[in-house]
């Protein structure tokens, strides 16, 4: 949008590196690849870089509270200080003050309520909202705020304006945080820019990590701890050409080589592949594009889409502990599927080819399952494949 | 989440109000928004989170007037639109102003601009959100999610904000003149030529008036004119406290020379001047012709006009009180 001789995009030709580095000034301007859609690749610490070092030595990024109210502060100083900004004088400065104090933006009189519409307004969208309000009330037994606004808002504002206990968990002037959107299940994220990569990773809550595999008709009762998550650990992150691979147990395989020894079989058309290792990088080492979809694979073949929607400096009003980051904003809530039998709790046991069941597969929670399909002491009635089940809602 | 419905037209007719008013005061932004009521936008018991949902889409939509290709006077109307959504609203804790890296260094050139030029109101206003800590600093002005839109909702620049095309001036250029003038000369001296008498041209040939391309040349030297006036519009400086309105009007209804010269350093291409005089230096009779856009132009802001009758042509004379104004007058 600006017009600015500076700042030519970036070539976004990023290919053979093994280590991030960040280049000059030019290359990590956030500019459009294509509009509205995604910017090209750019280093993230060097972009953080380029705003700190546009606002440094003034005010705007302390994380500092705000000496308490304006209306407090000593006016003679604060017209000091105008005064030597602008270049003008202590009078004018005074009058300033006056002239654009907030006292001229109030449209309404003392004891009005805020949240009232005046009645001759020529506001159009005061007209449109008195029209739906009017229809609310009309239509609408009970207006009140349904159970997913409520969760939508607080997951929005639960930790916002959250200090530390410890001090040491406070996040630094300067750090960057970045939105991080993933689909399927649709949650979206915030993380810091000193954050590891390995972090996001574990707090991505997906269903498929906690499916408990096998067949347990027969024994009910020796349903295995083990989840997913713990046996299967391996998992990685694609971006901008690099797979970066969860390495930090024995156990984590490198799931990207089948897809690296793919592409280079043939001439498919990409660009070398580069690997790299999870644990060793953190936010601000990455190259990538804003809005541009990457990749998240875990469990060998359970994939997600993931967006790095925004990138900001950390503000005063955010959540400042680091301890709560990475930080859930968003969330799908969705429905929890529930035992056929009684209807109120949640399924805990699906089943197949199941002769007491009226549909296959059949979902039931764990007493309604027992119940149905073993006698007082236990033993297995009918012919059933049972399997645990754990609902992707689980996660509301 | 597009924009709300009717909350585009609310900004637009607010700016464009004050784009009519020919000012970049801040007390005049202020009447007009306490005038319209523009605080009561974020009422209607909206629950928290349409409350900000909204607030964000209003401070998005102000933003974009902020940044170019809109006028001079568009942004600066934009920037007390923002600093009155952001203190008026309703939410807890306040929705931010995203700027992106990329518009930053045009937003600070602004302000230097606004400093240079001495609208100081301007430049305190915007000094004070940074210091409210009003902005979020990002990499792009908005969320990007990779949604592909069936429709790409391009923002729509409103023309009526930009700075015009003159498409007078391109369709009668210097070129166009001239040839016109040859042309006629061309034809005049044939019209001498073939007439019996030298002198007089036949008289049944006077199919064109003589003095047709004269008539011309002024009326588009006077619409150049205009147009000039025009681009350094009269805008209100402020002076110092104390001083009544009607002193303001009738100091400004005077022009030096001095201060003529000095706002040609100080003007930019579109930016505005220092001294603003709402006097017309040049032939009275422009005055008087009902010109109805220039007319418009001025005589808007009415309790301005007061002193319209006592424009002295081309004043040459620096008053005393001219002088004591250092105000505007310094360099």
């Amino acid at each position: 949008m600006a017009e600015d001789s500076r700042g030519d995009p970036a070539c976004g030709g990023m290919d053979g590196r093994k280590d991030p580095v960040p280049s000059s000034g030019g290359f990590n301007f956030p500019e459009y690849e294509f509009p509205e859609l995604n910017t090209q690749a750019f280093h993230v610490a060097a972009f953080g870089e380029l705003w700190r070092g546009r606002l440094r030595g003034e005010e705007d990024l302390s994380l500092k509270d705000l000496p308490g109210g304006r209306e407090v502060t000593d006016s003679g100083c604060e017209d000091a200080a105008v005064a030597r900004d602008l270049g003008c004088s202590l009078e004018t400065a005074a009058e300033l003050r006056a002239v654009c104090g907030l006292d001229k933006l109030r449209c309404l009189e003392e004891g009005e309520d805020p949240e009232v519409i005046p009645e001759n307004t020529d506001l159009v969208t005061l007209g449109v909202r008195k029209r739906l309000l009017k229809h609310r009330e009309e239509t609408l037994r009970i207006d009140r705020a349904c159970r997913q606004e409520t969760f939508a808002y607080e997951m929005e504002s639960h930790a916002v304006g959250k200090k530390p206990e410890n001090s040491a968990d406070m996040i630094e002037e300067g750090e960057l945080i970045l939105s991080h959107r993933e689909h399927k299940p649709y949650q979206t994220m915030l993380v810091l820019g000193s954050q590891k990569l390995t972090e996001l990773r574990d707090s991505i809550c997906c269903v498929s990590d906690l499916q408990i595999g096998g067949e347990f008709s027969n024994t009910p009762d020796q349903a295995p701890e083990n989840i997913s998550k713990d046996l299967y650990k391996s998992a990685f992150f694609y971006f901008e050409g690099t797979f970066y691979n969860d390495k930090r147990y024995p156990e984590c395989r490198d799931l990207s080589r089948t897809i690296i020894e793919w592409s280079e079989s043939h001439d498919r058309g990409y660009g070398k592949f580069q690997t790299a290792k999870m644990e060793d990088f953190t936010f601000n080492d990455l190259y990538i594009k804003v809005g541009f979809p990457y990749l998240y694979c875990h469990q060998g073949d359970c994939e997600h889409v993931v967006v790095i929607t925004d990138i900001r400096l950390v503000h005063h009003d955010d959540c400042l502990d680091k301890t709560l980051y990475p930080l859930i904003i968003k969330k799908h809530w969705l429905w929890t599927r529930k035992c056929f039998v009684c209807k109120m709790f949640t399924a805990r046991w699906v089943t197949n080819n199941d002769s007491f069941a009226p549909q296959d597969p059949c979902f039931f929670c764990d007493v309604c399952f027992r119940m149905l399909h073993y006698d007082a002491e236990g033993n297995k009635l009918g012919e059933f494949l049972a399997y645990p089940y754990v609902d992707p809602g689980t996660f509301n | 989440m597009g924009t709300p419905s009717g909350l585009k037209d609310d900004c637009e007719a607010l700016l464009s109000r004050f784009q009519e008013m020919d000012s970049v005061r801040f007390e005049d932004f202020a009447e007009l928004w306490r005038s319209m009521k523009f605080g009561t936008i974020f009422c209607g018991r909206m629950r928290n989170l349409e409350k900000n949902t909204f607030t964000k889409e209003a401070l998005t939509l102000a933003w974009r007037y902020f940044l170019p290709p809109y006028t001079f006077q568009i942004r600066v109307g934009a920037l007390y639109l923002l600093y009155g959504l952001y203190n008026m609203q309703l939410c807890q804790p306040k929705q931010k102003i995203r700027v992106a890296l990329k518009d930053w260094d045009e937003i600070l050139k602004f302000q230097q601009d606004l400093i240079n030029a001495q609208h100081f109101d301007a430049a305190y206003i915007f000094r004070k959100l940074r210091l409210d800590r009003a902005f979020h600093f990002t990499a792009m002005p908005k969320l990007l999610s990779y949604r592909m839109k069936k429709k790409m909702q391009r923002a729509e620049i409103t023309e009526e904000f930009k700075d015009p095309n003159d498409r007078v001036l391109k369709l009668i250029t210097s070129d166009v003149l001239e040839e016109m003038m040859n042309v006629h000369d061309h034809y005049q001296r044939m019209k001498h030529v073939i007439s019996a008498d030298k002198s007089n041209p036949e008289k049944s040939l006077d199919l064109i008036k003589d003095d047709f391309f004269d008539n011309i040349k002024n009326i588009v030297l006077e619409h150049q004119q205009w147009h000039k006036d025009r681009k350094k519009p009269p805008l209100k400086l402020k002076v110092k406290g104390g001083e009544e309105k009607s002193e303001r009007n009738s100091q400004q209804s005077e022009r030096c020379e001095r201060a003529e010269s000095l706002a040609k350093i100080k003007s930019k291409a579109f930016s505005v001047v220092a001294q603003a005089s709402k006097s017309r230096r040049h032939r009275q009779v422009k005055v008087d012709v009902s010109d109805s856009e220039s007319g418009q132009v001025q005589t808007k802001t009415t309790r301005k006009r007061k002193n319209k009758e006592t424009l002295k042509p081309a004043g040459k004379k620096v008053s005393s009180r001219d002088r004591g104004k250092q105000f505007f007058l310094c360099s």
